[in-house]
């Protein structure tokens, strides 16, 4: 069905020119499903882009052909690809906030391209859009057409993005990330929604994700990319359960396993080689465990049985495992405050009925009798919480977006009021004191944040991000500040002459490591971790939640863990709690969560989790299929 | 659908420890634009002629002689001389001086009132914030030229008023875009984590929020310079700046009025020297915005 023949793909940037993809060729069969699997650089939305004739005018395609059906892409005019585009090739992309155009009606959205391409009226291609809702399970699907984007919720919109994709009848279905944006319940449907269809329509899919567990839901056969070539490409199962290219190897160990609790999880040191000027021998060589004089030679993809893998060495390798490497292992004696100080009783951080409500409008005027009301519409994303956590342990907080997670981690810091509800850290009460009486609360308890790129300050450097909170409390004389510094950056193991460096010249998982450094720097006893990791590539999260979990051995901190991602939760927490819709539904130990949850939303947060390992359910209905018309 | 697929090859990716030393160092530094060089030319170019003006004028810019009335350009006279017979180009160079110190001066008024209002109202919100910005389009809706001339008409002219009344009338502009990038600089997450080390208010104003937001105030501040100059000498030719005998460009202007059919290059000198003026600090002002635009710089260091 589709063809990519020897693509290279090459960006002109105003540092130089990046190659994107380097020689890549893949087949998609017939009715069957090609994932490509790749962190962020490895050129995966690139051969989306590709597929449609959609690159953008800086890029360059020095090599390759991309044939569908036959037929050249590539070679066609604009006008040829537009109408193959319109009639025979779908498309469905990442973020269904940003695609839908919020001005227009999702029916007229979803019908415009029968408008364009078929020569519908108006009304037919309405009337076609609300029956293509409808096969997508809206249900109520004549509302739907006349709402506005903003009117639906983030799985609604995706689901409306299928329906147009699948308006014009396409063979082909590409999908870049469709499911990246939404929250694991949500994504179990989309991808239960979209394996039906692909089974009633005969559909053909290329589907692109970061994230292998959802790949192994829905795929066939499944490519691994990195650094814009293939390194690994065979049937989904064999390649999941038994990798064999090294990147593939550590990729799969670098992901935590529901109900299996490991010391460390696995990592991949280094980076992405420089695509201006990539290496001409195996491009991951620099950070591969196994490599040999021989990865300094050109690779090629060889077939290996039944699949196809860049590594010279694929056959010694086959049965062996990526190691845990002791890279990040603490450096220091273990000394888990928790176990060393086992008199203490009194929780590090104590809340009782937290509330914290919002405002949303004032609600319309309407009038009793002569005097005029308003009844506000009020939201409480905290609703009277009560939790502890004590010295040294790690509470996580597992919720979807929405649930109020974030509210309730920067309520207990007083960043946001609570409307009620106390608050205790470290034996003093906060929650009715002014904010300029703060301090020593302040020093207690830090934060650590999502985002990498806006939490520090793009006009400091890291010795200034550093140095200030140090400055601020008087933790050290003027003259020992420097030295601090070099060693927070330690602790989070950054070399010293990073602290001359601003934000913007470091990765996404260096950043994250000076902002826990920053949190660090006031000694604090209990850290808010506001999904930490979220924003890093599978590889790099490991690596932060190994450092995480290393300095709470060391130093003794609690975390407030904040994620969407229940598996890391697991992997890292002592105790879990799971909020829903501002409330707290469920608090335990973190094997009692896992093994029998209790709350019916905890069963079934835990089903929708798409896993690497344990048994496929992916080819079937899911615990949330039953509740896929109540989305 | 518009979709930039720059991240996907971009962003740059994973680190950790052992390989750390390859990490990408400083992004090379981008050539000036020529806009850039054109702009820092020309403006560089009449600075330091207005500087240098007292020295290198070749008559005296104020001395009446009526044996030199109305000389149109020759080899003594460059530029010709006026109704008292003073050399234009020497009275041209000296007037640079005022011209530049109105701009200036009217700019860095509107800077130290516009951006702490700017930076208050948006970083407070609510009540502070409307009643700073409705303050700020009260002095929006009136014409800037009736701001000047309300001031100005009712005390006796000064240069230094002039500046003061000018620099007054720019205030909303200045104080609306400092708002504006303070907003979006208030949600972001390193101001949360200024909060939660318990930094004083004016910390985090003016030590985490405007150096951020200096990029985009420089660039408006350089453009908001020529509207000063324009208005200043406006003002002046309207007689309620700068006043006789000085040599501002407004008013060498105005009194070249009445003689333009005779003696049209009295009015086009100063005319043409603040048409170049104008331009060459606009160019600069554009060649420093694309310069210092902090998503530019971003999308760079990425690379």
């Amino acid at each position: 069905m589709l063809a990519i023949d020897d693509l290279t793909v090459r960006y002109r940037t105003a540092a130089g020119e990046i190659e994107a993809l380097s020689s890549v060729s893949l087949t998609v069969a017939k009715g069957s499903t090609l994932a490509l699997v790749g962190e962020s650089g490895s050129g995966k939305s690139t051969v989306a882009l590709a597929a449609m004739g959609l690159l953008p005018p800086e890029a360059r395609l020095p090599a390759g052909r991309i044939l569908f059906d036959g037929q050249d892409i590539l070679t066609m005019n604009a006008e040829e690809r537009r109408r193959l585009r319109g009639s025979r090739i779908g498309l469905v992309f990442q973020d269904p906030f940003s695609v839908l155009n919020p001005s227009l009606r999702i029916g007229d959205q979803v019908g415009e391209g029968l408008i364009h391409h078929r020569g519908f009226t108006q009304e037919r291609a309405f009337a076609r859009a609300i029956e293509l809702l409808d096969e997508v399970g809206i249900i109520n699907p004549e509302a739907v057409a006349k709402a506005y984007p903003h009117e639906l919720s983030g799985g609604m919109r995706q689901r409306a993005l299928i329906a147009g994709a699948l308006a014009s009848e396409p063979e082909l279905l590409i999908l870049d990330e469709p499911t990246t944006a939404l929250d694991v319940t949500i994504e179990a449907q989309i991808l239960d929604l979209l394996e039906s269809l692909r089974v009633r329509r005969g559909l053909t899919m290329l589907f692109i994700s970061h994230n292998l567990g959802v790949v192994r839901r829905i795929a066939d056969e499944v490519a691994v990319l990195y650094a814009g070539q293939i390194v690994e490409q065979g049937a989904t199962e064999d390649v999941l359960q038994r990798p064999v290219h090294p990147y593939a190897k550590g990729l799969l160990a670098a992901i935590p396993r529901l109900g299996q609790k490991k010391g460390r999880l696995a990592s991949i040191p280094g980076r992405l080689p420089d695509l201006r000027n990539p290496p001409t021998g195996c491009r991951f060589a620099r950070r591969c465990p196994f490599a040999t004089p021989d990865s300094e030679a050109p690779q090629v993809l060889r077939d290996i049985g039944a699949r196809k893998v860049r590594c010279t060495q694929a056959e010694a390798l086959r049965d062996i495992a990526w190691p845990v490497l002791g890279e990040d292992a603490p450096s220091s004696p273990v000394v888990r405050a928790a176990d060393a100080a086992p008199a203490v009783t009194e929780p590090v951080v104590a809340v009782e009925g937290l509330t914290k409500r919002f405002v949303l409008s004032n609600g319309p005027l309407r009038f009793e009798g002569w005097r005029p009301m308003r009844t506000p519409v009020i939201i409480s994303p905290v609703d009277d919480i009560s939790l502890e956590v004590a010295a040294g342990e790690v509470l996580g907080l597992v919720g979807e977006s929405g649930s109020g997670k974030t509210t309730l981690g920067r309520t207990i810091l007083r960043l946001t009021e609570a409307n009620s509800g106390t608050i205790r850290i470290a034996g003093e009460t906060v929650s009715d004191k002014p904010q300029r009486a703060l301090e020593s609360m302040r020093r207690t308890a830090q934060i650590v944040f999502q985002n990498p790129d806006s939490s520090l300050n793009p006009r400091k450097t890291i010795r200034e991000l550093l140095g200030r909170p140090i400055q601020r409390f008087g933790l050290a004389a003027p003259g020992d500040i420097p030295a601090r510094v070099n060693a927070l950056l330690d602790l989070v193991r950054l070399p010293a002459h990073y602290a001359d460096r601003y934000a913007h010249q470091m990765s996404g998982g260096e950043k994250q490591r000076v902002g826990i450094a920053r949190a660090l720097a006031t000694e604090p006893r209990f850290i808010v971790c506001d999904e930490p990791v979220s924003a890093l590539d599978v590889s790099v999260q490991a690596a932060i939640v190994n450092l995480l979990a290393d300095l709470r051995d060391r130093l003794g901190v609690a975390y407030l863990f904040i994620s969407h991602d229940i598996s890391i939760v697991a992997h890292l927490a002592d105790r879990i709690a799971v909020m829903h819709r501002g409330k707290m539904v469920e608090i335990g130990s973190a094997e009692e969560v896992m093994r029998a949850p209790r709350h019916p939303y905890t069963i079934k947060l835990l089903s929708a989790v798409p896993r690497v390992d344990g048994p496929i359910h992916g080819r079937g209905p899911t615990a949330v299929s039953s509740e896929i018309l109540s989305a | 659908m518009s979709r930039n697929p720059a991240p996907a090859m971009t962003t740059a990716n994973p680190a950790l420890q052992d390989v750390l030393q390859d990490a990408p160092a400083a992004p090379p530094r981008k050539p000036m634009s020529l806009q850039l060089k054109a702009g820092l030319a020309i403006t560089g170019a009449i600075i330091l002629l207005g500087l240098l003006a007292p020295w290198i004028a070749p008559h005296p810019w104020d001395t009446i002689s009526m044996r030199t009335r109305f000389l149109p350009p020759n080899a003594t006279y460059w530029l010709g001389t006026d109704e008292y017979g003073r050399d234009v180009l020497s009275r041209l160079l000296m007037g640079t001086r005022l011209s530049l110190a109105m701009g200036v001066s009217a700019t860095v008024v509107s800077l130290a009132i516009g951006v702490p209002m700017g930076l208050a109202a948006g970083y407070f919100r609510g009540w502070i914030d409307e009643a700073l910005m409705r303050g700020a389009d009260v002095l929006m809706a009136v014409p800037p030229i009736m701001l000047g001339l309300l001031v100005l008409a009712v005390t006796p002219p000064a240069l230094w008023k002039t500046a003061l009344a000018v620099g007054f009338v720019y205030i909303p502009p200045i104080a609306r875009l400092a708002r504006s990038v303070t907003l979006s600089l208030a949600n972001e997450e390193f101001i949360q984590a200024a909060r939660a080390r318990a930094e004083s208010t004016s910390y985090i104003l003016f030590r985490e929020i405007l150096p951020n937001a200096w990029p985009p105030l420089i660039v408006e501040a350089s453009l908001r310079v020529t509207y000063a100059i324009l208005l200043g000498s406006a003002l002046s030719f309207l007689g309620l700046g700068a006043q006789p005998p000085s040599s501002d460009w407004g008013l060498m202007i105005s009194e070249a009025r009445s003689f333009l059919d005779r003696a049209p290059w009295i009015a086009l000198a100063p005319g043409f020297a603040m048409c170049l003026l104008v331009i060459g600090i606009n160019l600069l002002g554009d060649g420093a915005r694309e310069r210092l635009d902090p998503r530019l710089k971003a999308r760079l260091g990425k690379a």
